[in-house]
């Protein structure tokens, strides 16, 4: 493993993949910093860039925007009071009063290292577990990707936003929607109308940006104009010692930090819930374990220390299911799988045995990046608050602009751009109908695995139903989604809710 | 747009079901019926659909109206988190329809018209769209930041990505 991974930082150490690293990482704070850009954005707009590169370039330059952009939410969540993006949602409880008592600097340097420590600790983890679940995953079949690709489904629907059903609708329908083009099996045209463009069914790309950035951009124009627009204070660098907080604070810390980095990683690695619940959770296990618990929410440390930890350690567990069985765990990592597949490769337990290699610069790009995040995001903050104030009247359009570059730059064809205008109103749609987006991409993406396995499984068991049943891990895997569903639907109608189901369901 | 929460959920079960039986229709259409073929998940997926439209319908009749509203989370343990809109939501329809119409515009003349001149036009007439109330549109810079985004990112692609954006009227000159 060790000479893999000297191979792996020797692939990542050339000029050429350190600056397209720097470049990634400061355009995914960027991206994470501004309210109205998210994670997603970043890797969806950036991924046509990587065509034309090898794929570690590409897949580097992907890693570093994922990473800035997951620890970028923590500067306007500390110096705006506004959540960059939901992961750094608790960031605001703490880091605000933290700002307003002017201990800005104090926090941010809190919210940044802790950042840094999540997610070495994440990425540690997923080192060490994923070559183990890749060789448990080897022998998988049909039955048993096709009860995951329904259980993380399931999981998804359930535990995404607003109600249950509106939830598994959105899956659902995501599901439906990949059904066109091609059939799996006989290869008949399902739902093209004769359009030959839609042989190929939508391409994924088209539809993360349809929904997560077109849709941002109609949502804009409802309620910009009238908008108030949050205005960054600085926050004074002088007289700061290291990264503004004692040595005795970080210790104090350092429990916590593992207790949330365990709560990341852990709620990373299910498909479906990742760093928008973890720092919640996180955050409230923290508040009600420590001593001085009432603090929490007047400008405590630990609450940033909490939920930064948190936040960041799901970077490693959304990884874990992509690289070991090509499921992905959010919907940023959905479009990393898309940028794998671009360049050829078919993320999945093989990975680790045909492509050792990449595997481990991938590794090594996620920990290069992470020391580039710690450096420029403290070093470079000043940078990063003014481009907060960049208007979103100006931002956004040029966006949309990108956006379309990105859609045609798929096959250079102007069917794909229109696609990201369909998506996007019904993007639009969803967010009015107050539908999660989120179920809707992973439905679109497990759907064909799910039906491919589905009838390569009855193929293989001459069309008998019961295989997927008796066969242990796909058995399990159905009866826990099943399970799922049921305690869901228990829970909902029961009144009194705890606060960690609240944020679970809501 | 007052409309009470318990309608709005009526109307958004409608919509869902009125998808549904669309998908369901076409499913339909879809050649061979015998055992599991291409055409079986698709009429799995139509009920499934239609099944929790159903739900969504009666749900809508189920909820109180006052039910809906509290479901933002009021938990005793999370301090409130401030919306970036301090104003009450003031929603207006009139711009959405106006971006819509503009990136309808934009697209369908790309082709034609081509990348450098249509990303021009949008973004300067978008830029209008969205100035927020409180400000004054400055022409001039929003002329100018629309003439070089245009530039810097058709040449971008054209000489570092390889990506040929169509340039429609300034074909012979570029």
């Amino acid at each position: 493993m060790l000479d893999l991974l000297q191979q792996g930082f020797g692939a990542v150490f050339s000029i050429n993949i350190l600056l397209l690293m720097a470049i990634g990482v400061a355009v995914g704070i960027v991206f994470g910093a501004v309210p109205g850009l998210s994670a997603t954005m970043a890797v969806a707009l950036c991924l046509p860039l990587t065509f034309t590169m090898g794929p570690q370039a590409g897949l580097s330059l992907l890693v570093a925007l994922f990473i800035g952009a997951t620890s970028g939410g923590l500067i306007s969540a500390i110096l705006l009071k506004i959540p960059g993006t939901p992961s750094s949602i608790a960031t605001v409880f703490d880091g605000g009063p933290l700002m307003e008592q002017g201990h800005g600097a104090k926090a941010l340097g809190i919210g940044i290292v802790f950042s840094f420590l999540g997610t070495l600790f994440s990425i540690a983890a997923l080192m060490f577990i994923a070559p183990q679940l890749a060789k448990v995953a080897l022998s998988f079949g049909p039955h048993e990707y096709f009860a995951i690709a329904i259980f993380s489904l399931t999981l998804i629907a359930t535990l995404s936003a607003g109600s249950m059903v509106k939830g598994l609708f959105a899956g659902a329908l995501g599901f439906a929607v990949s059904t066109v083009g091609i059939a799996p099996v006989e290869a008949i045209r399902r739902f093209t109308f004769g359009v030959s463009e839609l042989n190929g069914g939508f391409s994924m790309l088209t539809v993360m940006i349809g929904m997560f950035a077109v849709a941002e951009i109609i949502k804009l124009a409802e309620t910009g104009r009238h908008a108030v627009q949050g205005k960054a204070k600085s926050v004074s660098m002088k007289n700061i010692k290291g990264f503004g907080f004692s040595f005795k604070e970080f210790r104090e810390q350092l429990p916590n930090a593992g207790r949330s980095g365990l709560i990341g990683l852990g709620i990373g690695i299910l498909p479906g819930i990742g760093a928008g619940t973890s720092n919640l959770v996180a955050y409230i296990i923290a508040k009600k374990r420590a001593k001085d618990g009432h603090t929490y929410g007047k400008g405590n440390i630990g609450g940033v220390v909490a939920s930064e930890t948190a936040n960041n350690a799901g970077i490693g567990g959304a990884m874990m299911p992509l690289m070991t069985l090509g499921i992905p765990g959010d919907t940023v990592t959905a479009i990393m799988l898309g940028g794998f597949l671009i360049h050829g490769i078919q993320p999945g337990p093989l990975l680790f045995i045909s492509q050792g290699p990449l595997v481990y610069t991938i590794f090594a790009a996620l920990i290069v990046a992470t020391f580039m995040m710690l450096f420029m995001e403290f070093y470079g903050l000043r940078l990063f608050i003014k481009l907060l104030d960049v208007p979103k009247h100006i931002l956004l359009p040029i966006i949309l602009v990108l956006c379309v570059v990105g859609a045609f730059g798929l096959s250079s064809r102007l069917f794909d751009v229109w696609s990201i205008l369909l998506f996007g109103v019904l993007g639009y749609g969803f967010v009015k109908a107050g539908m999660p987006a989120a179920p809707f991409i992973i439905g679109f993406i497990l759907g064909p695995m799910a039906e491919t396995n589905l009838r390569r499984g009855l193929m293989l068991s001459d069309g008998n139903f019961m295989d997927f049943f008796t066969n242990p891990i796909s058995g399990s895997f159905l009866a826990i989604a099943l399970v799922f569903i049921l305690w869901q639907v228990y829970s909902a109608m029961r009144p009194k809710q705890s606060a960690i189901n609240e944020i679970l369901r809501s | 747009m007052r409309t009470t929460p318990n309608k709005k959920e009526l109307i958004i079960g409608l919509a869902m079901i009125g998808s549904s039986l669309a998908y369901l229709v076409m499913a339909y259409q879809l050649p061979g019926h015998g055992g599991v073929d291409a055409g079986t998940v698709p009429a799995l997926l139509a009920g499934l659909l239609i099944l929790l439209g159903a739900m969504q319908v009666l749900s809508a009749f189920a909820a109180k109206p006052v039910a809906v509203e509290a479901a933002a989370p009021s938990t005793g343990d999370l301090p409130e988190v401030p919306a970036e809109t301090a104003a009450p939501d003031v929603i207006e329809p009139r711009t959405v329809i106006l971006t819509l119409a503009l990136i309808l515009g934009y697209m369908a003349l790309l082709g034609p018209v081509g990348f450098p001149i249509m990303t021009v036009v949008y973004l300067y007439l978008q830029f209008l769209v969205l100035t927020p109330v409180t400000q004054k549109a400055k022409h001039l810079s929003y002329l100018l930041i629309s003439v070089i985004s245009s530039a810097v990112i058709f040449l971008l692609f054209r000489e570092a990505f390889d990506l040929m954006l169509p340039a429609g009227l300034l074909n012979n000159f570029i």
